[in-house]
């Protein structure tokens, strides 16, 4: 190392100020596609060195080399790379082929720095603009990446409009810290944090206290991003790849790059799709009959049901709630262009979508603008900016203690039930229950509001270039700022609003969020290549991250009349909560690639944070892979059926922060009588706590056969959590419930699969398929607390265990009357396997995509409170016990018996994820019609979830009542149900 | 690089601060006189946090009302059944919200220890004489779930737990710290340095919260068997035969900012969340006792899972009504009770001041004081209904097997188990 970098300061001095002066070949030539379309930003690069010029506006290039012949190197994203001998020189015209592998396509290994995917050591995986949103419009972006990508499970909160997903890649890397990945968007770190609106919790009593919790069910915002702004998605699965991000890095990093102008004509592309999404699984209605009911205990409600029957009045209520067909439109213009220095790209969006429950639905607005310049050939800076606009309805559903969520009320809600309006607009109270799910569906508030901006900029300069080596400085800054208004409305006339049934006449509640991420980087890299084609990049540099978080939430109650401001009501109630946070890091990173043979990179991120006990301790995250592209020795047989193979490995490290504020026991505050106090928390700080350490280590290897029209990943992985952040459940004796403690470890280890196939490609024809089969287990293996419950509602209900041994993700639960727990279920699956297809014919293209869960267990409360409710539709039906019906029979079996079992359900699923068919009219009938005005005219009809094959009594196995950071996912109460959409596109260019 | 170089060590990032909060080591270290107020205010408040499920549990177990909630069913399920799950919030809530409570008075009585604040020994015995009894209150109420499970009454330092002891053992310390509060007390001059809540109007003196402790020991010497020692509290505490039986320490309530409601409180003919008294407390009453104004024929009898109620419990008639700590009522009551053995006639004059006040005639029954029991039992069920007493009282005369289980499922358990994260 010392030797390279004196070799390299030495060449510094000596050819800083010698550039191209022993130029003496002048090459010219054009660079075409296959259509004979002229190619600009094609890069050319003398093969060997780093001398080298880009393509114009026409294709045209122009290259000055030392002595011929020399090997010339074509490429440019999405092209095959193509070499070429010139040995005289004349004018060379070459044409490239579009690129059906992706193996041209580059891939991060550094912060500054990519390399081409076949010379990566580790699986990163990519999605493209076309797999993302091309197939049918999606709803987000987390939503749309759901089945592409190997090694991840990407699970739905609910069908609550406005999104809700949590991501996993490669299993669970953080019992309570922070499981989703980090995303960062054209180099600014995003915030995907849910800010939970006060007020909400403050009627449905869902968690103790009556503050925002998790189970309000907020939307994440990375939701915010307009998916069809999206160029490409790479996805660093785990600390092996992630390393470079260091304590931001354990749960994977999700690189997202948007698209750009391209020299050339001016392009506008206009799209706009409309259709509409219903409930997936609607769960029917109970039959009741006279038989149902007592004739002694059930009086009242018999009479109320024979009056129903006979006026022909029994409501299908299921079918009111959920039954609204919501209209979705979805309207996306781009623009984009540039000439020979400038080019940019401008997006507009807007995309409104009702909810299946009416007076739910989102309506969100995008604009977008990157400007890429360069000042010269080596000076470019690129800047990016976003505004989004967006407002959420999202209805209140889920658990509660207080039967106010419709989802809750609607488990109680009978047939003969009325509780329709009468002309003046006034709803009758629920018989059966403390609300009237249509009134408040009618009447009731909860708005999420966002303004977001999100702007970055970023700067290359060549600060020298010699034919062998080059130092380029790269700086980066960018902010996401969001300001989040929440505003939760249950007026005064809802039926558990008013005082008469024991409300609090009306409550008002403001939640407001401003949150920011700032984050700067410079890095110098340095690539020197030998004489023997074995180059060296080196880089080096510093970052620095920025957090911070204000959300207040003001809750009123017993309002004036009908007014809604936090100061029209006799109590008012606030909540505070901040977040400064400030990271430091360092990063520094060798790669090796000796004539792309043999590849190999070693580095380190050092990081230290607010966040940590000792501020200003450093804590390093070491990385290091190496592959071997057997195929490019001259061994290898280059008539082999198998055309490519590379095995390959990489280590490393990265870490999870802390929860904010663990390092603190703080106390709250707490009124009686007009006189302020303090109180302990529940949870008790630990002044020494750490960042939890994921260490992943991976293998694998890549392999082409039949020169690619079949390849083959395959990646084995053991991902270990060290130290691991836990909410530990501490002796309720102690005062405290909890403790942040470092707690031991687990792993997980498992196995991502990827077969693709082009399966056939004639003029006429074509078809591409893509099978991906993954599996993740995980287990603790070191515990230094003892066994703990946490994320659900009780062993007698199910819920999740952490224990030395076993599954990170298990169920446990009793039995019986005073049976120990057991385990009943796990929330991982057993595998997964997803099922990508594009098949064209002349001018149509299908493509759809199948995703099937298989195993994994959810628990699901939501049909024991509809049982409870005396609702299931299957309640008088005998499948359990011939003499006894199926509603008694679970509840005597499940809950009057102590046993949980019954509630633990396989929450396998089999769905068509996406499916789309679109016809492009031809340019040439475009051209007799329009002249040159249109072209690329696409007209399809798309669905996603069109269809569900699952064995779940419920809406929907994808779920989760507690949202989706954290383990318990996969528990049901009363969700908003999920919804499958149908719409149709009308696409041209201009 | 010398710009990068620059950068680096320019880059000293400052330790956190805690941006949420007081942090607790601001009590414990060293109360200031400011902070005194707000600590005796956060314990009063505290005391209430889970009291709801407290009572609902004790009460559902004492068979005085059923809580039916279509939210959560094991209130007609586990609680009912006795099949107690030792991680489930029945067991769970009280205890935590109560030694919570206990962390709270802990670390007002290590700040007390470590204060540097101007206190006199006056204003130090009377802060330390109100902590140590409601220190001991909160461990009562603990006690009283736990019972043959023990409770650990060490818990000064949250990282170093005290064992666990057994129900005696736990009764005894309690006594000696109520024992330890009256020496306090009455050595801590006229007033208090800080307020109390509106629930101790008359008792918010040295001398008037003494007689609020007196009354407290005496339960506790009642709960021992020490009859006479019971008498002697019982006349050092505000038991008044002639007085209002409804004077005494209360929990305040209210809608204000982050005040709480009363949890109690449910309006009458709810459909989806209601208490219910038990049918046998209707059925067994006296004719034209008043106390059964404490519950309300509903419009209509509701059944879950096979429990009927024909009457909402509304002891509570708003959400910001009060609910007693110790009331005169229970003081006349443990008077009668500590002389039914040795004094038959001071016991029924006390049991007549009850069933007068109640509208009802004066006691004609036996005078043996298994009869005077039966007698006392039996007025303190409706004397004290729906506030935690029957289920402690029948199991303290061992007639847990008397109570009422509506279904072949129910049954009536002796304790709450100790919740599993105590790993015991």
């Amino acid at each position: 190392m010392k030797q390279t970098l004196f070799r390299k300061v030495l060449f510094i001095f000596m050819f800083f100020s010698s550039l191209a002066i022993f130029a003496q070949e002048n090459l010219t030539g054009t660079v075409v596609d296959n259509q004979g379309i002229p190619l600009p930003g094609v890069s050319i690069v003398v093969k060997g060195t780093t001398t080298g010029t880009q393509t114009d506006f026409d294709g045209k290039f122009q290259l000055e080399v030392n002595a011929l012949p020399v090997v010339l190197v074509f490429s440019s994203l999405g092209y095959e790379t193509k070499e070429q001998q010139i040995s005289n020189n004349s004018p060379i015209n070459i044409a490239l082929a579009e690129s059906a592998t992706g193996l041209d396509e580059v891939v991060v290994t550094g912060l500054a720095t990519s390399i081409k995917r076949k010379n990566a050591a580790n699986a990163v995986a990519t999605v493209s603009s076309a797999e993302l949103a091309e197939v049918t419009p999606p709803q987000t972006l987390d939503g749309a990446l759901s089945g592409k990508v190997v090694g991840t499970l990407i699970n739905s909160n609910s069908g609550s409009p406005g999104g809700g997903f949590s991501v996993r890649l490669r299993g669970l890397t953080s019992i309570f810290g922070n499981n989703q990945p980090l995303y960062i968007v054209d180099g600014v770190y995003i915030s995907n944090i849910s800010v939970a609106s006060s007020g909400l919790n403050t009627v449905s009593a869902a968690a103790g206290g009556g503050n925002p919790s998790s189970q309000d069910n907020a939307t994440n915002r990375i939701a915010d991003i307009n998916p069809n702004d999206i160029a490409n998605i790479e996805i660093l699965k785990g600390a092996s790849a992630a390393a470079i991000y260091g304590s931001r890095g354990a749960a994977g990093v999700i690189i997202i790059t948007t698209k750009k102008g391209k020299q050339g004509k001016t392009k506008v592309n206009v799209s706009q799709s409309l259709g509409y999404n219903e409930i997936i699984n609607p769960q029917g209605v109970r039959n009741f009959t006279e038989a149902t009911f007592d004739p002694v205990d059930d009086a009242a409600d018999l009479a109320a049901f024979i009056a129903a029957r006979d006026a022909g009045r029994l409501i299908d209520y299921e079918d009111v709630i959920f039954g609204n067909k919501g209209f979705i439109s979805n309207t996306n213009v781009s623009i984009s262009g540039g000439g020979e220095k400038t080019s940019f790209f401008a997006g507009l969006s807007r995309e409104t979508e009702n909810g299946i429950v009416r007076n739910t639905g989102i309506d969100r607005s995008n604009i977008r603008l990157n400007i890429d310049h360069r000042f010269n050939d080596n000076i470019k800076v690129s800047l990016s900016g976003n505004y989004i606009n967006s407002s959420a309805d999202r209805g209140f559903f889920n658990n509660d203690n207080s039967g106010t969520t419709i989802g809750v009320a609607l488990t109680a809600t009978r047939p003969f039930d009325d509780l329709f309006p009468d002309a003046n607009g006034n709803f009758p109270d629920h018989p059966n229950n403390s609300s009237n799910p249509l009134q408040t569906i009618e009447l009731f508030t909860n708005n999420e509001r966002v303004n977001r901006f999100i702007i970055g900029g970023n700067i290359e300069a060549t600060l020298f270039r010699t034919d062998r080596q080059n130092l380029r400085f790269v700086g980066r800054a960018g902010t996401d700022f969001f300001s989040q208004v929440a505003t939760v409305i249950f007026p005064q006339e809802l039926q558990f609003q008013r005082l008469d049934q024991g409300g609090v006449n009306g409550v008002s509640a403001v939640t407001t969020t401003n949150n920011r991420n700032s984050n700067y980087a410079g890095f110098l890299v340095h690539n020197y290549t030998t004489e023997n084609n074995l180059s060296f990049t080196t880089q080096a540099g510093l970052t620095n991250e920025q957090f911070s978080q204000n959300t207040v939430g003001v809750v009123t109650t017993d309002l004036i009349g009908s007014q809604t401001n936090v100061d029209q009501g006799a109590n008012v109630s606030t909540n505070q909560f901040r977040l400064l946070q400030e990271d430091f890091g360092f990063f520094a990173q060798e790669e090796f690639n000796y004539q792309d043979k043999i590849l190999a990179t070693i580095g380190i991120r050092g990081d230290k944070s607010t966040n940590n006990g000792d501020a200003n301790e450093f804590f390093y995250y070491p990385k290091g892979s190496a592959a071997v592209n057997l195929h490019n020795f001259d061994f290898w047989n280059d008539n082999s059926f198998v055309n490519r193979f590379k095995p390959r490995v990489a280590y490393g490290e990265a870490g999870t922060f802390a929860v904010f504020g663990s390092l603190f026991t703080l106390l709250n505050s707490s009124l009686i009588d007009g006189n302020v106090g303090v109180v302990v928390p529940g949870t008790q700080g630990n002044p020494s706590i750490q960042p939890e350490r994921n260490k992943e280590l991976e293998i694998g290897f890549d392999a082409g056969f039949f020169n690619d029209k079949l390849s083959l990943t395959f990646t084995y992985y053991n991902k270990e959590a060290e130290d691991f952040l836990i909410t530990a459940q501490v002796p309720g004796s102690s005062g405290f419930v909890a403790q942040q403690q470092n707690g031991g470890d687990f792993e997980n280890r498992g196995i991502e699969i990827s077969l693709g196939a082009n399966v056939l490609d004639t003029e006429d024809f074509s078809w591409d398929a893509t099978f991906n089969w993954f599996r993740n287990r995980s287990e603790v293996t070191r515990l230094n607390v003892p066994t703990f419950n946490l994320g659900g509602f009780g062993n007698s209900l199910g819920q999740f265990q952490i224990e030395e041994g076993r599954s990170v993700t298990q169920i446990v639960g009793t039995t019986g009357p005073g049976t120990p727990v057991s385990v009943l279920g796990d929330t991982e699956p057993d595998f997964q396997l997803t099922w990508q297809n594009n098949f064209r014919y002349k001018d149509f293209t299908l493509s759809f995509l199948w995703h099937w869960k298989q195993g994994g267990d959810n628990i699901n409360l939501t049909q024991l409170l509809s049982d409870f409710g005396g609702t299931s539709a299957d309640f008088d039906d005998f499948d359990f016990d011939p003499n006894i019906n199926n509603g008694t029979f679970r509840i005597n079996n499940g809950l009057f018996a102590g046993n949980a079992a019954p509630f633990v359900e396989d929450a396998s699923y089999l769905r068509l994820r996406e499916v789309g068919l679109k016809y492009s009219i031809p340019n040439s009938l475009l051209e007799s019609w329009f002249g040159n005005i249109v072209s690329d005219v696409n007209i399809g009809v798309s669905g996603r979830n069109l269809i569900n094959i699952f064995d779940y009594n419920s809406y929907d196995p994808e779920v989760s009542n507690f949202g989706g950071n954290g383990l318990s996912q996969g528990v049901e109460v009363t969700p908003f149900p999920s919804s499958k959409r149908l719409l149709f596109t009308l696409s041209a260019q201009f | 690089m010398i710009l990068g170089v620059l950068l680096f060590s320019s880059c000293d990032l400052e330790d956190a601060d805690s941006l949420n909060g007081l942090s607790t080591d601001a009590i414990s270290s060293n109360l200031s006189r400011a902070e005194l107020p707000q600590a005796i205010s956060g314990i009063l408040s505290d005391m209430r946090v889970g009291l709801a499920t407290q009572i609902d549990v004790q009460s559902i177990f004492g068979r005085e009302y059923y809580f039916f909630t279509g939210s959560d069913p094991r209130f007609e399920a586990d609680v009912v059944t006795a099949n107690l799950d030792n991680n489930t919030f029945y067991t769970t809530t009280p205890w935590n919200a109560r030694y919570a409570t206990i962390r709270n008075i802990n670390l007002a009585l290590q700040g007390l220890t470590n204060t540097t604040a101007d206190f006199s020994n006056q204003e130090i015995a009377a802060i330390r004489g109100v902590l140590n009894t409601l220190l001991a209150h909160e461990l009562l109420m603990v006690n009283n779930n736990q019972f043959s499970n023990g409770i650990r009454i060490d818990v000064a330092d949250p990282d170093n737990l005290g064992p666990f002891v057994n129900e005696t053992e736990a009764l005894t310390e309690i006594f000696s710290l109520l024992e330890a509060g009256a020496t306090d007390l009455a050595a801590a001059g006229d007033s208090f340095p800080f307020p109390l809540s509106s629930g101790y109007d008359g008792f918010d003196t040295p001398a008037g919260f003494l007689q609020f402790n007196r009354g407290l020991t005496a339960r506790v010497e009642a709960y021992r068997g020490n009859y006479p020692n019971v008498i002697t509290l019982l006349n050092n505490s505000f038991m008044d035969m002639g007085g209002d039986l409804r004077t005494g320490v209360y929990h305040t309530f209210s809608l204000t900012g982050a005040d709480l409601p009363n949890p109690l409180f449910i309006a009458l003919n709810q459909t989806a969340s209601v208490r219910v008294s038990h049918p046998s407390f209707t059925d067994d009453a006296e004719a034209g006792d008043t106390r059964l104004d404490k519950v309300v024929l509903r419009n209509m009898p509701i059944t879950f899972s096979e429990l009927t109620g024909t009457h909402d419990v509304f002891i509570y008639q708003s959400n910001v009504d009060n609910v007693p700590i110790m009331r005169n009522e229970e003081l006349i009551l443990l008077f009668a009770e500590a002389n039914m053995a040795t004094n038959g006639t001071a016991a029924i004059d006390a049991i007549n001041v009850i069933r007068n006040a109640a509208g009802l005639a004066n006691y004609t029954g036996g005078t043996s004081a298994q009869e005077l029991e039966d007698e006392i039992l039996f007025q303190r069920r409706y004397s004290l209904f729906g506030e935690s007493h029957r289920w402690v009282d029948v199991r303290r005369f061992n007639r847990l097997n008397e109570l009422p289980n509506d279904r072949t499922t129910d049954n009536v358990p002796e304790a709450v188990p100790v919740p599993f994260n105590e790993n015991q």
